[in-house]
């Protein structure tokens, strides 16, 4: 029985109004806001069309950090898939202890993104750092590396963010590893295929559908992730080798007080997702997804 | 199960220990650095144990930070915004499984829309808007927009439980004569719980672990929450490593808690998207 009517739709009013004003909304007034000359912190503001966007076109430092920002957040959806699919097959295995290795590699997801940062900032420390200590007694080193240098910066933030994010693809591969029936690999297997031809005709097309959803999430979220990279910039002096465009829309608004350029570069990385989104979805989608 | 050679266990052996090494031995290091005196966290070569474990750190921690003031912010702003997620989402997602009307499908494709939104798209006209409303540097600001940002997943995830529990127990509760009311309190809810409770759990997370929205809302240093707080700490002049590691530990214990307890629940809720970031 699914009563028709009203009820329903008021049981979920006050959840939809706040989900509209507090996040519609301002997604709309963002838009308006980047037609908008404003400086953050007064209330006057002056319409000037599309400036800030023409601008923007012209503008070396937007660019770039195009550019940045791609290079971050395809290097580093990659290597989480890899290193996530990779390490939710090792955890389907059956061996002694694997429930407590699965919650302990989840904690990086779990734990604040301060947290990660601040550890791997001591791990990484040029002078008392592990990492260096390592390196330089392995030999694979002649001296410490300056890990928050300009050459170094963006490896140190890509070893961060695949650290921190790719328990999430790790989670998402084993639920889906777990509801593959056995039948399938007992069949493969009477057909003489070996662990390989398994994996490739078995297992990654069963993946397939679970792996889409992942990298449309994982997409969206690295390429508009902020705090991870934000709080990578503090300290030393290589800010500028790791500014990407969500880092370049705060400075913007919060730095230099423009709040309608600021606004104007959060658009175009919306605009751009939804692009890619619909591109994603329209070579992609099988019939049987989502 | 398939027997395994000597050399394919040693192999299976070789590669858990390594996962373990990436994944978890950074945080190991972080918690053994929080107990060493300074002596040692800057001895070369470094040493794995203490040798002389002491809780100084953590001393000056409480002593000479606002580490209490923040921790008590974020115990305030996360319960707060908990109980608003799920006061507003059980009769939402119970709204959006047990009833029929027009624009429901289309409300649900927007909620999971709102989902897409990061929040540095939304960060800055919800800033201006919360100003605008005098709501800039309260508490109630940020548990409007962790609110905000879980309730997408909340109605999502408890949408798909209340799917799974057949509605013939509410139909044979009301027909012994419980109104609806009665029937979804003493039926629904505690069949839902696991649910809810993950969803509660998750949404804690979430606030718990936020930065961004508090760096923008908050400026007073006393409303501040403890990722602003430590990031601030660890900005502030010389870096007392010791420190900084031991408000690490103190920060992830109650995060380390709640997972421990709500890991049965979360394969269920992954399938749904319940986790963001």
């Amino acid at each position: 029985m699914q009563t028709r009517g009203l009820p329903g739709l008021l049981l979920v009013l006050p959840a939809l109004l706040l989900l509209t004003t507090l996040t519609l909304y301002p997604v709309g007034y963002g838009f308006w806001l980047s037609l908008h000359a404003k400086h953050s912190l007064f209330p006057q503001q002056t319409f000037v069309g599309l400036d800030n966007y023409l601008y923007l076109l012209n503008d070396p430092e937007f660019w770039e950090s195009l550019r940045i920002g791609l290079i971050y957040s395809v290097s580093t959806i990659l290597l989480q898939l890899v290193l996530g699919v990779a390490a939710a097959l090792l955890l389907h295995q059956g061996f002694f202890g694997r429930n407590i290795v699965r919650g302990l590699v989840l904690f990086p997801y779990m734990i604040p993104t301060v947290v990660a940062v601040i550890l791997w900032k001591w791990m990484l420390n040029n002078q008392f750092g592990l990492i260096n200590f390592g390196l330089v007694s392995l030999g694979i080193s002649s001296g410490p590396i300056n890990w928050f240098g300009r050459s170094y910066i963006m490896i140190s933030l890509i070893l961060v963010s695949v650290w921190q994010f790719f328990p999430f693809v790790l989670l998402a591969v084993l639920a889906r590893l777990q509801s593959i029936p056995t039948e399938l690999y007992d069949a493969a297997r009477v057909d003489g295929a070996g662990p390989v031809n398994r994996f490739l005709f078995v297992t990654l097309p069963q993946l397939a559908s679970v792996l889409f959803i992942i990298i449309l999430l994982r997409s969206i979220w690295m390429f508009t992730k902020f705090d991870t990279v934000w709080l990578m910039t503090q300290g030393g002096g290589a800010e500028r080798y790791i500014r990407t465009m969500p880092v370049y829309a705060y400075l913007r608004t919060f730095n230099y007080y423009e709040a309608g350029m600021g606004a104007a570069v959060a658009i175009v990385m919306f605009l751009m997702l939804v692009v890619a989104a619909a591109t994603y979805f329209f070579l992609f989608r099988q019939e049987d997804q989502l | 199960m398939i027997r395994r050679s000597a050399w394919q266990r040693l192999g299976l052996g070789l590669a858990v220990a390594a996962l373990l090494a990436f994944a978890a031995f950074p945080l190991l290091w972080m918690g053994l650095t929080a107990l060493k005196p300074s002596s040692e966290i800057f001895a070369w070569p470094p040493r794995l144990l203490p040798e002389a474990p002491t809780l100084s750190n953590i001393g000056r921690l409480f002593e000479q930070t606002h580490f209490v003031t923040y921790f008590r912010n974020s115990v305030i702003v996360s319960s707060a915004a908990v109980v608003l997620t799920l006061l507003l989402a059980v009769p939402g997602a119970y709204g959006l499984t047990r009833y029929r009307f027009f624009g429901r499908e289309m409300i649900a494709a927007t909620v999971l829309f709102t989902y897409m939104f990061a929040p540095i798209m939304i960060i800055i006209p919800f800033y201006i808007v919360m100003r605008t409303l005098g709501l800039a540097n309260t508490h109630m600001a940020l548990v409007l927009a962790y609110c905000a940002f879980s309730l997408p997943f909340a109605l999502w995830m408890l949408r798909t439980f209340f799917q799974s529990i057949p509605i013939d127990l509410e139909e044979a509760a009301m027909t012994d004569g419980a109104s609806r009311f009665r029937a979804v309190i003493h039926v629904v809810i505690p069949m839902a719980l696991p649910g809810i409770i993950a969803t509660g759990i998750l949404t804690f997370i979430l606030a718990w672990n936020d930065y961004i929205f508090a760096r923008i809302l908050i400026s007073s240093d006393n409303l501040k929450t403890l990722p602003v707080g430590i990031a601030d700490l660890y900005n502030a002049s010389v870096i007392d490593w010791g420190m900084i590691m031991a408000s690490g530990l103190l920060v992830i214990i109650p995060v380390v808690i709640v997972f421990s307890y709500v890991q049965k629940f979360l394969v269920a809720g992954w399938g749904s998207g319940g986790v963001k970031g």
